[in-house]
């Protein structure tokens, strides 16, 4: 985000206090929302129970066009709308909350390396799975992408959206990789993270971070959806620390809520961890 | 006996699905021969031959239904007259650039004393013809090619093209005509278009793209039309400061609908009338034939033209639309209820206007020529003051409650406006407006434009 732009932002939100009805907007759960968003809207939704702001959850088809980015989830405080996880913890950093104030200037800096880890190995990866695979994209992702539009609107928006991805996973240069490298980038990703978590409660020790919100949103989805084959989930559940890193945070802030998530969920996604 | 020749008169402008004929001033001509008027009208004729000369691709079936009402003429001046008549029909079929008349006596071996053989001679619209424009205007700049193939397979089928390309957005508009041989009123028509737009009264850009097939047929003397269209539509903010129940409308949606619609227009000019009468119904029901979008909209409109005294002409007009379930009407602007800023009455959310279930609109206007007629008939003809009252509602509907309860929410906070100004009128297409306007009526949240206002367009109330 530009340095105006950010400024912006900052002035805007600093000027009133988080309200009740400040409300987080995401494709359906039951029938259109795909791993990769499920995963931004989780972390974003665990990132602000960390600063324990309230925040309501809406289901809407037309989300990600409604985002002024394009991008899911985005949240509307006040009658302000801001979307993605970075731009929304300046938000709530302007508005006087903030999990990263304790840390040092080696440690932020530490933290947003691994952050943009994340963004850019395991996200791309779940893209890369969903709409670069073809078995994945014509059974999982085109389906639930267009579920809330007919024909034959809902094979050109699907159609659309692939390649869209693909041109971008060419841009970054992953539309060489085979699905098996793609599987070994996650594993390496998870790697590092597990060899930076070690046996702390936390990525930087007693207090959660952004960080943490992040990671716990992809790992936990990761290990709750079902994609066409596990090989996913079995990635990520051979470090046992991370295992226990997600339990951990479900514990804490979503405990209250397990009945919901339970009820909730769906074919695709299996609730709470296995 | 010599040979007779028709006068011709000045060519009309063709008949196509988008302009109407010009009929206004429109006078048959007269044939000149004064002294031996009172012997020809007595004498009998017989059209034994009709030939037309100067058909390229034209395939004679279409032509023979427009001129076999030649032979039914009996005397010489209803050869005249059924030959004229014959002409503006196939002129009106918008193939030929120009056609002559010419009527002579028979000759050969079975010509007959009194017979009579009539020759059109034609000239055909070339295959194709283009254009090419640039366009520069709202921060955007644009080429513009057009095609037209008039008379594409010999049966007065036309074929248009239109493509924009420009900086910001492209669009795109094919249309395919065919009319039924010998009754050209009974018409279909294929569309396929992309057309975007921006209203930055509500914060919206708007991209629609579809096809639409319709059917046009006159019953006695309405004229009906049956139209399907399928629209996909793509709405998004206009800027980041859109309010958000305008944001909320994002997104893509696709409606397939049939609508009717029923015309009666007996003016004899669509700009600028000088009397006759229009009324016009069209329903439209979305959703049963797929989409995802369904409504039930229906639309009136009525206007009444009447010649005053000293070349005055009154006018009053009225529009009434509604809606069911989605909210698509906006009011107000130069050319609705004049004295608002464009669509800008109704509800509003943030400064975004939304629009709304129901309105109707009225109009009472009194045209006359401008004082002291400067340019007396040339360009001033043109120009028209007029002096108007304006009158419109615009509101959502509450379902719960009857239609009595409907009609009482629209009487109910009334906008209107009065004033004067002058109007020009553009070919036969379009006005320009320049009005001072005094809008009254108005209610928080409208936006006036009291004072001068311009507007230029195709329809006013």
């Amino acid at each position: 985000m530009s340095l105006a732009a950010e400024a912006f932002v900052s002035q805007i939100a600093a000027a009133e206090p988080w309200p009740e009805n400040a409300t987080l907007y995401q494709p359906l759960k039951e029938d259109q929302i795909l791993l990769s968003d499920s995963a931004s809207s989780l972390a974003v939704q665990t990132f602000l129970r960390m600063c324990g702001l309230p925040v309501l959850v809406s289901c809407r088809a037309n989300a990600e066009y409604m985002s002024p980015s394009g991008k899911v989830p985005f949240i509307h405080v006040g009658n302000q709308v801001v979307s993605e996880l970075g731009l929304i913890v300046q938000f709530t950093k302007a508005k006087g909350h903030s999990l990263s104030d304790g840390l040092d200037d080696v440690q932020r800096a530490e933290m947003k390396a691994y952050m943009e880890l994340v963004n850019n190995m395991l996200l791309t990866a779940e893209l890369y799975i969903q709409w670069c695979d073809d078995y994945t994209a014509t059974e999982i992702s085109r389906p639930r992408y267009s579920s809330p539009y007919s024909w034959p609107l809902n094979h050109i928006l699907a159609y659309q959206k692939q390649w869209e991805v693909r041109r971008k996973m060419n841009a970054i240069g992953w539309s060489g990789k085979s699905l098996e490298q793609v599987y070994e980038d996650v594993s390496q990703c998870c790697q590092a993270l597990s060899q930076r978590l070690g046996t702390q409660p936390y990525f930087f020790n007693k207090q959660p971070t952004e960080l943490d919100a992040l990671v716990f949103g992809h790992l936990f989805t990761i290990l709750t959806t079902q994609l066409t084959n596990d090989e996913l989930a079995e990635k990520v559940k051979s470090y046992t620390n991370l295992l226990s890193f997600c339990h951990r945070i479900e514990q804490a802030y979503f405990k209250e809520h397990d009945r919901e998530s339970q009820s909730g969920s769906s074919r695709h996604s299996k609730g709470s961890l296995p | 006996m010599g040979t007779v020749h028709a006068r011709s008169l000045d060519p009309l402008p063709m008949q196509g699905p988008e302009l109407g004929v010009q009929a206004d001033d429109m006078d048959l001509g007269e044939p000149e021969q004064e002294e031996k008027q009172e012997v020809l009208e007595n004498k009998d004729v017989v059209v034994q031959h009709v030939h037309i000369d100067g058909l390229g691709r034209t395939k004679e079936d279409i032509l023979t239904y427009e001129v076999a009402d030649v032979f039914r003429a009996k005397n010489l001046i209803d050869v005249m007259k059924k030959s004229h008549e014959a002409r503006q029909k196939l002129l009106r079929l918008g193939i030929f650039r120009h056609v002559e008349v010419v009527i002579d006596t028979t000759e050969g071996a079975d010509a007959l004393p009194n017979g009579l053989d009539v020759t059109f001679e034609v000239k055909e619209l070339r295959r194709m013809t283009g254009s090419y424009n640039t366009m520069v205007g709202n921060n955007e700049g644009s080429m513009v090619l057009g095609l037209k193939l008039p008379n594409v397979f010999g049966r007065a089928e036309k074929l248009t093209f239109q493509f924009s390309y420009g900086t910001k957005e492209t669009s795109y508009g094919l249309s395919f005509f065919k009319p039924q041989p010998g009754h050209f009123e009974r018409n279909f028509s294929i569309n396929l278009y992309k057309v975007t737009g921006q209203f930055p009264w509500s914060s919206l850009r708007e991209t629609d793209r579809g096809v639409s097939t319709e059917f046009s047929f006159p019953i006695w003397r309405t004229n009906h039309t049956l139209k399907w269209e399928g629209v996909w539509r793509e709405l998004g903010c206009l800027a980041r400061t859109a309010s958000f129940s305008v944001r909320e409308e994002s997104g893509h949606s696709l409606k397939s609908s049939l609508s009717h619609t029923m015309v009666i227009d007996t003016r004899n000019s669509t700009i600028l009338p000088r009397k006759g009468a229009l009324l016009k119904i069209n329903q439209e029901l979305a959703g049963y034939t797929g989409g995802d979008v369904s409504f039930l909209k229906e639309d009136f409109e009525i206007q009444l033209n009447k010649t005053l005294f000293w070349d005055s002409v009154r006018c009053c007009g009225g529009n009434y639309c509604l809606c069911l379930f989605i909210a698509v009407f906006y009011l107000g602007g130069p050319t609705s209820v004049r004295g608002y800023s464009m669509y800008s009455i109704g509800p509003q959310s943030e400064g975004d206007y939304l629009g709304g279930e129901a309105f109707w609109a009225g109009g009472l206007h009194l045209y006359t020529p401008l004082p002291f007629r400067p340019g007396r008939g040339g360009f001033g003809e043109l120009f028209r003051t007029h002096f108007f009252l304006n009158a419109g509602n615009l509101c959502n509907l509450n379902y719960g409650e009857g239609p009595r309860a409907h009609l009482s929410k629209l009487a109910e906070c009334i906008r209107w406006s009065y004033g004067a100004g002058i109007v020009l009128r553009l070919g036969n297409i379009a006005r320009l407006e320049l009005n001072y306007c005094i809008p009254m009526g108005v209610q928080s949240g409208d936006r006036i434009c009291d004072g001068v206002q311009f507007g230029a367009g195709i329809r006013f109330l």
